[in-house]
């Protein structure tokens, strides 16, 4: 019996690991909310309060911006790659297009802001051109990596003009995403008991118990790199750190609208 | 007895018309179907083709401030400049005809024009890397970036016609759409050529290592 659950726990952890969507010959990364730091810029807290500040961005003048870290491009252009991301994520709602997204490649080093067609007025390539070289670039050859995506973020939020919305709102939103990280985690304990219990009742030979912890430990560790797309923690227990991702995260807005605008840089 | 027979013959008449009648609905219904999903896709090719022309307009519009820019760096090479001014002045002297398919040959010249004003421009973009107190300066980076940015969004508005393109030509070729097609007069759509790769890529200069 625990022989047949395991093709079924692998596959459930499988589900859970980061997913890729090929569109054209650009591999879209999964997305993790608002900040998916895929080359791992920032630490957990950092990621937090960072998305807790673009959720306010949405929330007060409904704009989208969203960060993307990535290790590389895969030998495809920053450009071509940000398009595609940021269609793919559907960044900015359908009517105004009012997206942005911010894309770093950390082996390339190179860095994209994309920019909605709804945005291209407030953030024209000129300043998203500023904003790198100016903002980001500076802080990055510092070695400041953080400090560089925050900046970034803020500049590109000034450049639009944009308000800032309450932070209750999007507290709430972050309760609600953190109780859905919480039921898989409770789903995946009740397996990991009901096979305890079996284990033990077999005699506890040990054959099987040296894969579950491994398999638990796994994906824990998918689920504190944020894969379960909430972030938050097992039941909410963002406090406790060492489970990332939170912050709210609303949803993009569906849209999509880019048409190649924004600029691009290096550092 | 007599009634059930009439009463089975009536319905038999109404199950025919009935019959009839769903046959000419649907066929009705799928000729129209067919015939409309042509149509917004004729139409999102025209859109996104005008989108080319607009991106196209924008880098016409951008290059007299560049090539003034660039003027005023000492002994900068005419040529380069001269090439274009010219290539831009040979695109002003053409008219994008109206829709995609409508003139095949002056779409090709117009096309072919574009071409020539970009190579052009990469040629000057490269040239100016020769020239560090020009592009040093902030108005030039700002410049760049103007250029740059046409150039993706040149790349992307051909990219995405030339998706849409191979929509509307797949939808016109397949059964029975294609009934449809030469029944109204839908034809294929000439397709652009995908970008090469060296074309795609956007003159960058580097001068964050200098």
């Amino acid at each position: 019996m625990a022989r047949a659950l395991l093709p079924l726990l692998g596959l459930l952890v499988l589900a859970l690991g980061p997913a890729t969507v090929a569109r054209g010959q650009v591999e879209v990364p999964a997305n993790d909310g608002w900040v998916t730091d895929l080359a791992g810029m920032l630490s957990p807290a950092e990621e937090r309060s960072l998305e807790a500040l673009m959720e306010s961005y949405k929330q007060g003048s409904t704009h989208e911006i969203a960060l993307l870290t990535v290790p590389d491009l895969g030998g495809e252009s920053v450009e071509r790659f940000a398009l595609e991301v940021a269609r793919a994520w559907k960044i900015g709602s359908a009517e105004t297009s009012n997206g942005a997204l911010l894309l770093v490649s950390k082996g390339d080093r190179k860095i994209r802001i994309e920019v909605g067609k709804g945005l291209e007025g407030d953030l024209p390539d000129i300043l998203a051109g500023r904003v790198i070289r100016n903002v980001i670039t500076p802080a990055f050859k510092a070695g400041d990596f953080p400090g560089g995506l925050r900046k970034g973020v803020e500049a590109m939020h000034a450049a639009i003009g944009g308000d800032y919305g309450p932070i209750e709102s999007s507290r709430g939103a972050r309760r609600d995403r953190s109780v859905r990280g919480g039921g898989v985690a409770f789903f995946m304990l009740l397996i990991f008991l009901a096979f305890l219990s079996r284990a033990r009742r077999m005699g506890g030979s040990g054959e099987g118990m040296g894969i579950w912890p491994w398999l638990w430990i796994l994906s824990s560790t998918n689920s504190g790199r944020g894969s379960f797309h909430a972030g938050g923690g097992f039941g909410g227990s963002s406090s406790s750190g060492g489970f990332g991702g939170g912050g709210g995260f609303s949803g993009f807005g569906g849209g999509g609208g880019f048409s190649g605008g924004g600029a691009s840089g290096g550092w | 007895m007599k009634t059930t027979a009439r009463r089975g013959a009536v319905s038999a008449g109404l199950v025919t018309v009935i019959v009839l009648l769903v046959l000419v609905l649907g066929l009705g219904g799928c000729v129209a179907g067919r015939y409309n999903a042509l149509v917004s896709g004729q139409e999102a090719t025209d859109q996104k083709f005008s989108q080319i022309d607009n991106q196209y307009k924008r880098r016409y519009d951008l290059i007299p401030q560049l090539v003034e820019t660039v003027k005023g760096a000492a002994n900068f090479e005419k040529e380069v400049l001269t090439g274009v001014t010219e290539a831009r002045a040979s695109v002003g002297k053409l008219q994008l005809p109206e829709s995609p398919s409508s003139d095949p040959a002056a779409l090709e010249q117009y096309l072919g024009a574009q071409k020539a004003l970009g190579s052009a421009l990469g040629r000057l973009m490269v040239t100016v890397e020769r020239y560090p107190q020009l592009t040093a300066t902030a108005g030039f980076r700002d410049l760049q970036v103007q250029i740059e940015g046409t150039e993706n969004r040149i790349a992307v508005a051909r990219d995405d016609y030339i998706a849409a393109v191979k929509d509307y030509n797949t939808t016109l070729r397949r059964f029975p759409a294609n009934l449809v097609a030469s029944a109204f007069g839908f034809e294929r759509l000439p397709q652009l050529e995908a970008a090469q790769a060296s074309e795609r890529e956007v003159p960058t200069i580097d001068f964050g290592e200098q």
